[in-house]
Order: structure tokens, then sequence, then C-alpha cells
């Protein structure tokens, strides 16, 4: 406990150091807003065209705006990190909390709460106003896997918000951080799922997805697949711990 | 309790040692001007004190105690390590309003050091669109947030107007009054001159001087009086007798090396010779400066 407490101050500190940036508050917005405004203006154009007219698998197809949310949660959990690393940032930041360790867990925690707020909200918000221009083909909450994909679509967001930040924490750039994610998630791992069955299952963004599936056609379920995104996301946080605990700022 | 103590510090970078075996303590209570030219190691000393670089081997600490192991570092060290550490796009007030929240101090006191800094009026503006000068009092506000007992400023003239550099300057020796130690790194021996009572003079990382001010000027200009006289001749003779020599200065006046002007008033008075002015002439600061670091930078060049 009483290493716990002189952790509140700084964990104040950073919720302070996010908020004041536009760059880091707007990635917040607009993991709200991309998932679920996508989500529900694609729905409203051709969700009643005809049945898995948005996808074969109606659950994946209530969390399409998912693909653009991530991408705001990897600007928010990059942007967080990369703040530091713009100007000497975070020689001002070290000499206010000089245990490292402090300092990144904190910054590390601050995004992961916000990321799961602003998530869980997200998936609540995402699944209903997707459903409600979906007219006779529309889910219902209770309906199989709706709960699951509603909690876990937001610890989806969550996760990549901080697979994001343990990265540049790594690599000290968001720029760098997303010009590899981004084309990543949105190229890569799409053509490389299609192509290969076997090591492709376990990429981060397909791993995590299928909380958000109905069907499984791989080795791992809706939760081992997140529990797979949660490792790469450990460790891209692991990762970021050690160089920020090693080198000089 | 607001000392630094500086022990056998280095810092290497391969090879290259930046900062090399360095001893000496900053006390409380005095400026202490920290001088050398660019890249002797006063930035890199004053960041291994912050913790922010890691010894190669040797310690800094602050009243004994490592800046890391510091319960309450923002109330015992106040830190100015260059106008830009601060995220550009951040304004002024937030900026210092997460500092306050780390050290646990209260709104008011950002206000405080925004208006005692002189920045108030554009405290809600984005840091992005400030003068250098403006950066500068934003990263003094800063150091001053804690009110702590060792403030450490790297270059806080720099980008500064006349006036501001006058208020710094005020600033510092108000500070070191109230019994604080001030440790102000410069390149400039002249603009140290101005407020510093102690001086630590680096070249290539290593120690060339921990002395007074006053023991600085002395030990390290000749002495040297300028006069005028009536009656050179007379003089000549008088200053011969006592095994001084009197030369002629470019403008009309008369130079003697190796005296003070009140010894060579008392002889002149004595012989009844008429000094129409009579002053001291201490060798520019600047140039037993550069003495002193060019001397360091030929050894190490013969080495």
């Amino acid at each position: 406990m009483r290493a716990a407490l002189p952790t509140v101050p700084s964990l104040h500190s950073e919720w302070i150091k996010i908020r004041s940036l536009r760059g880091t508050l707007g990635g917040l917005i607009a993991v709200l807003a991309a998932t679920a405004g996508i989500q529900a203006l694609t729905a409203a154009a051709i969700g009643q065209a005809e049945e898995g007219s948005m996808g074969s698998d109606p659950l994946f197809a209530a969390y399409y705006g998912i693909s653009f949310g991530q991408i705001a949660a990897m600007v928010f959990g990059a942007g967080a990190v990369s703040s530091e690393f713009h100007n000497g940032a975070l020689r001002t930041s070290l000499a206010a909390v000089p245990n490292r360790t402090r300092f990144y867990l904190s910054k590390i925690a601050t995004v992961g709460v916000l990321a799961l707020l602003t998530g869980q909200v997200t998936g609540l918000a995402t699944f209903v106003a997707g459903q409600a221009f979906m007219g006779q083909y529309a889910l219902e909450l209770g309906d199989p896997g709706t709960y699951r994909a509603v909690v876990g679509s937001g610890l989806y967001l969550t996760l990549m918000a901080l697979f994001a930040a343990g990265l540049t924490a790594v690599l000290r750039s968001g720029t760098v951080v997303l010009s590899l994610l981004i084309p990543f998630v949105l190229l890569v791992s799409f053509v490389v799922g299609e192509a290969a069955g076997g090591a492709a299952q376990f990429l981060p963004d397909r791993a995590g997805q299928l909380v958000v599936h109905s069907r499984m056609e791989g080795d791992l379920g809706p939760w081992t697949g997140l529990g797979v995104m949660a490792l790469w996301a450990g460790a891209a946080v692991l990762g970021g711990w050690l160089a920020v605990r090693r080198r000089d700022a | 309790m607001n000392s630094i103590e500086i022990r056998e510090l280095t810092k290497a970078y391969g090879s290259h040692r930046a900062v090399d075996g360095l001893t000496f303590d900053v006390l409380p209570g005095r400026v202490t001007g920290f001088l050398g030219p660019n890249g002797a190691g006063k930035s890199t000393t004053m960041r291994l004190l912050l913790g922010l670089d890691r010894a190669t081997s040797g310690t800094a600490t602050i009243g004994g105690r490592r800046y890391l192991d510091l319960p309450d570092p923002l109330h015992r060290v106040g830190a100015l390590l260059d106008a830009q550490s601060a995220h550009g796009g951040r304004t002024a007030r937030d900026h210092l309003l997460f500092l306050a929240a780390a050290g646990r101090m209260p709104v008011r006191r950002v206000d405080e050091v925004l208006e005692q800094t002189g920045i108030a009026s554009v405290a809600r503006r984005r840091i992005k669109s400030f003068s250098l000068g403006m950066r500068q009092r934003l990263g003094i506000a800063a150091a001053l947030l804690g009110d702590p007992g060792v403030l450490l400023l790297d270059e806080p003239t720099n980008g500064l107007d006349p006036e501001g550099i006058i208020w710094i300057r005020e600033l510092m020796r108000g500070l070191a009054a109230e019994g604080r130690s001030v440790l102000v790194s410069s390149h400039l021996m002249s603009e140290t001159s101005a407020f510093a009572d102690h001086l630590v003079v680096l070249g290539k990382g290593k120690l060339l001087a921990d002395t007074s001010m006053a023991e600085f000027i002395d030990a390290r200009s000749t002495r040297r009086v300028r006069l005028r006289t009536s009656d050179p001749i007379r003089l000549r003779v008088a200053l011969a007798r006592e095994g001084f020599e009197l030369a002629a200065a470019d403008d009309g006046r008369w130079t003697v090396e190796g005296i003070r002007a009140e010894q060579l008033g008392n002889l002149a008075a004595r012989e009844g010779i008429p000094v129409l002015e009579l002053s001291d002439e201490r060798a520019s600061l600047e140039q037993a400066y550069l003495d002193l670091t060019a001397d360091h930078a030929q050894f190490t060049a013969t080495h």
C-alpha cells in the first residue's frame, strides 16, 4: 500500500497530459465515433439490402466498424506515449517522476483505463446503433454471443491501444509505430490471413477479433483469441518498460 | 540538505568521456557558475544529477541522496534543462498543471509561478507559439513550482532580452540569498561574473577550477595600474627605486605592472608627484577564462 500511494499523483499527472493534448484526446473520441459511426452508416446504407449483405457472420458484421475504430485506438495509444518523445518532454516528465517504472506504469494504466471505458461504451453503442438500421436482420442483445461481443470488442480496442503504446515506448516514435501497424491491420494481416491458415490466426488483430465472431474456423475460440491478443499487447508493454528503464532520457 | 555532491562522476559514450572523474560540491547560499565551452560536459553533469542519464561510475547526490531516491523530488530540486523540454501542443498552464499534479502541489502554485515569471498573460496559449524567451520563462516557472532548495539552471539567459537577463540575474541572487543552492551553467564568463559567487569550470569533461569568484579574479588576473600624470620623469625614477617600471600606454596614459593603485597612490603622495588619474586594471575575466580553457585544450592535444 505504501508503494502504491506515490502512484496516485503520477496517475493524475498522466491524465492531465492526455486530456491537454488535442491528438490524444481526439484519438480517444475517434474510437467511439469511428466504430459506432461507421457501423451505423454502413448498416443504414446496405444493412437491409439482403441477408448477409454486411458479411456472412452476423455478429462480426455487427462490428464491421471495429476495423476503423482499432486505428483510432492505435492513434490514441501511440500518441499518449509518443508525446513524451516530442522535443525533450520526457526529461521534464522524468524529473517530476524519477522512478521510471512508476512513470511508465502510470502512463500505461491511464491509457488502459481510458481505452477500456471508451471501449465499453463503444462496444455497446456500436451494437445498438448498428442493429437499429438492420430491420428484419437485426440481432438483439441476448442472442448467442452478443454480450460477449459487446464486452469483448471494448477489450479488443483497449488491447490495441496498449499494443501501440508499448511499441511506441520501444521504438520512441508514434509515426513509425502507426506507419507499421496501420498497413499491417489493413493489408498484411488481411491478405496473409486469407492465404495462410496456420500461423496467421495468431496475428494480434485476427486472434483478437475472434471475440466478435459467432463462427470459429481455426484452433482458437473467442476468449482464447482475445488471450492471444493480450499476449501481444503484454509483450509490447513489457518491451516498452524495459526500454524506458534502460535508456538515457 | 540543499547541497549537491559530485564524486568521481564519469559518463562515457564508447571511448569518449563526456564527464571524466568530476568531483565538486555546490553549496547553499550562493550562486555557483558552471562554466565551460560547449561540449565540456555541463549539461551531461546536470542530467546525471537528475538521474536522466546513467553514470558510468561515480555518484551525484543532493543532500547525500540520489535524485531517484528523493521522496518529493520537485520540492527538493528545480531544474531548467532545456527550453525545448516541453510538448508544443500543450498550453503553458497545462504543462505546469501536470507537473504540479505529479508533485502534489495545489493549482494555486501554478498561477503563482506564472505570475512570478511574467507569463501569466500567455498561460493559455500553446507552447509552440512561444518565443525562445517565453519558453525559457516557462522552464524557470517549472523549476520554481515546488519551491525547491536546489536549482539547476542550464543556460537560463538563452533567448532572454536584456530586461529578462537582469530579471533572471536578480532572481538567482535572491534565491541564493534565501539559502538555496543555485547552479547555473553558461559558456560566457562575462555573463556569469555578473551573478556568480563561486565558479566551477569544466573543460572536456574534467574539472579545471573550483574556486570563489574573487579568488579566480585574483589568481588569474595580473595586477596592473593605469594612470595619468603630469610628471612621468620623476614618477619613473621613484617607481624604479621600488622595482617597478613605468610603461607608456597608447592613449597618453601610463601603466605599471605588478602594483596596486593604493600602493602607487601612496608612493606618489610621498614623493609629491601629481597623479591626475589612477585605477587598478584587472585583466579581463573573459581572457582569464579563455586562458584557462585553452591551457587545457593544449594539454589534451599533446597528450
